[in-house]
């Protein structure tokens, strides 16, 4: 893993907009406590890597999968859902979908890694990953202008539209596909929207705010009162059952379909870390991890603290060496968990010198099977959501 | 082992995603009224059949038939409010298609809309 600068294409903005990403380059906005120094879509670099390398991510994924799905099936059978705040009254519905196993489509590992050594877990973002058109589409279309004879870890598109064909007979159409109104959101809501009508399957996009629940029917409903039978959600489930829509989507868990489906809140949530170190324990992809309180993580000198449902890096602290050495706000709170540090993955940054540059590898998942990567990057320790997107070849 | 995409073919209109809006319309006031439009308690409306908006009945009296109305029903939205004595207007006595009520007690009827999706505002829902 080499980190290359590289001039970018003339109008690259176009050509990225092209393809669907309007937001490569953040708004400066004044009330932002901090100015991001580079694009979102930062193709000022790429990461190289050998084909040994994508093999061993590609493995280490698949492996990864298999430990998280042991540890679901472990925390069901355990009963493990207060360690991890889950509502009780989500657990039937969980343990229902758990059994009876639903249509899921996707998640995204978010790996540390450096180039040398084995993986490390950082986080598994389960329920509702983004980034997923710069990985599947953007990256491809500059590796083949700019790498044309290179390959990439990326058939994360064709296989999307194979699993919609997989999913397409357990489901009822339309395909709903339901998100919050920012640009990222409608932009990954649109890209799965369109890999759906890829497979030939009837689809519909709206926001969430505007589902609608008929008492009187026992139903969610469109904007038109047809039933919605099959939707497709870019929200988290512990948001959903927290708001008032919550108990009419577990009461009739059973009648349709939730595209992620429920279980995934198993994985979804920081607390699956220390529950996979307790039952994998010195494995070499994971980190060790605890619950917040549990006298072995005060041994831990060096550690991320993080609650279990924060998002994008918010409420995230750093300690190195008893020392704090980053810290994100955000609105998050709870029960948290204490996870080593990860070895140091940082190159140096071709544009500031004497910078570094912070990259985190997003390894995606369709259904069972890893089938692209995407980096984030950043210029410091924590990965945000203004943390850049880099692409990345192997030769 | 290939990995890369044979066709990545995503005619994404980033237009058409931004061009998403909001249609969400929140409940309206759904009222126990008598045959002056007067707001009166709830409990008078209960178990009352549903009021259709072509419903009859025979005429007892002079023959025919003449629009059902009893005495007690619900009042679904426009003005007024829930305080018993007040008159209430420019609403219907059916509920309205794609419109959702609520009763003084919270009591929901028809479609309500706006129950998901005000979980975040510093960010989005995806990760």
């Amino acid at each position: 893993m080499r980190r290359i600068a590289m001039v970018p294409r003339d109008d690259w903005q176009k050509k990225v907009e092209d393809g669907g990403l309007i937001f490569h380059t953040p708004d400066m906005d004044a009330g932002m406590e901090e100015q991001p120094d580079r694009p979102y879509w930062d193709e000022s670099a790429a990461y190289q890597f050998e084909a040994t390398e994508i093999d061993m991510l590609e493995a280490a994924a698949h492996k990864l999968q298999d430990m998280c799905l042991e540890a679901a099936q472990h925390i069901v059978d355990k009963k493990r859902y207060a360690e991890l705040n889950i509502p009780a009254t989500a657990i039937p519905a969980i343990e229902w979908a758990w059994v009876t196993s639903p249509p899921a489509l996707y998640g995204r590992f978010d790996i540390a890694y450096n180039g040398s050594g084995s993986p490390k877990l950082l986080e598994y973002n389960a329920d509702t990953p983004t980034s997923l058109l710069e990985a599947a589409v953007i990256q491809w279309s500059w590796l083949e202008e700019q790498h044309p004879n290179c390959d990439q870890f990326n058939s994360i598109h064709e296989k999307l539209i194979a699993k919609w064909q997989d999913i397409a007979p357990y489901v009822s159409k339309p395909i709903y596909f339901a998100g919050l109104e920012n640009a990222e959101d409608r932009l990954t809501l649109a890209y799965l929207r369109d890999t759906a009508d890829q497979a030939d399957l009837p689809t519909e996009q709206l926001l969430m705010e505007e589902i609608g629940w008929n008492e009187g029917r026992r139903m969610f409903v469109d904007p038109d009162e047809r039933q919605m039978g099959t939707i497709f959600k870019l929200y988290p489930w512990e948001m959903m059952l927290k708001e008032e829509f919550g108990q009419p989507a577990l009461d009739t868990y059973r009648e349709m379909s939730w595209i992620e489906p429920i279980w995934k809140m198993l994985l979804s949530n920081k607390g699956l870390l220390p529950i996979l170190w307790e039952l994998y324990p010195n494995n070499e992809l994971l980190l060790e991890a605890y619950f917040e309180g549990d006298p072995r993580a005060d041994a831990l000198k060096s550690y991320v603290r993080k609650p279990l449902l924060s998002r994008e890096g918010a409420n995230v602290t750093i300690v190195r060496n008893g020392r704090t050495i980053a810290s994100n706000g955000g609105p998050y709170d709870g029960p948290q968990i204490v996870q080593a540090l990860a070895p140091e993955a940082v190159f140096p940054d071709n544009l500031k010198p004497g910078a570094k540059r912070y990259p985190v590898c997003g390894l995606w998942m369709v259904d069972q099977t890893c089938c692209g990567m995407g980096i984030r990057e950043s210029g410091g320790p924590i990965t945000g959501n203004l943390s850049s997107f880099v692409p990345h070849y192997f030769c | 082992m290939r990995r890369r995409s044979l066709h990545v073919t995503a005619p994404l209109l980033a237009a058409a995603a931004v061009a998403m809006s909001s249609g969400c319309r929140k409940p309206e006031m759904q009222r126990c009224v008598d045959e002056n439009n007067q707001v009166v308690d709830d409990s008078l409306c209960a178990n009352l059949p549903p009021v259709s908006g072509n419903q009859q009945y025979p005429n007892m009296h002079g023959g025919g038939i003449v629009p059902y109305r009893p005495l007690y029903h619900y009042y679904y939205g426009g003005w007024g409010g829930y305080t018993p004595g007040t008159v209430v207007g420019g609403g219907s006595l059916t509920p309205l298609e794609g419109h959702g009520y609520i009763s003084s007690r919270g009591i929901r009827t028809g479609t309500v809309r706006g129950g998901f999706g005000h979980g975040f505002s510093y960010h989005g829902g995806g990760e």
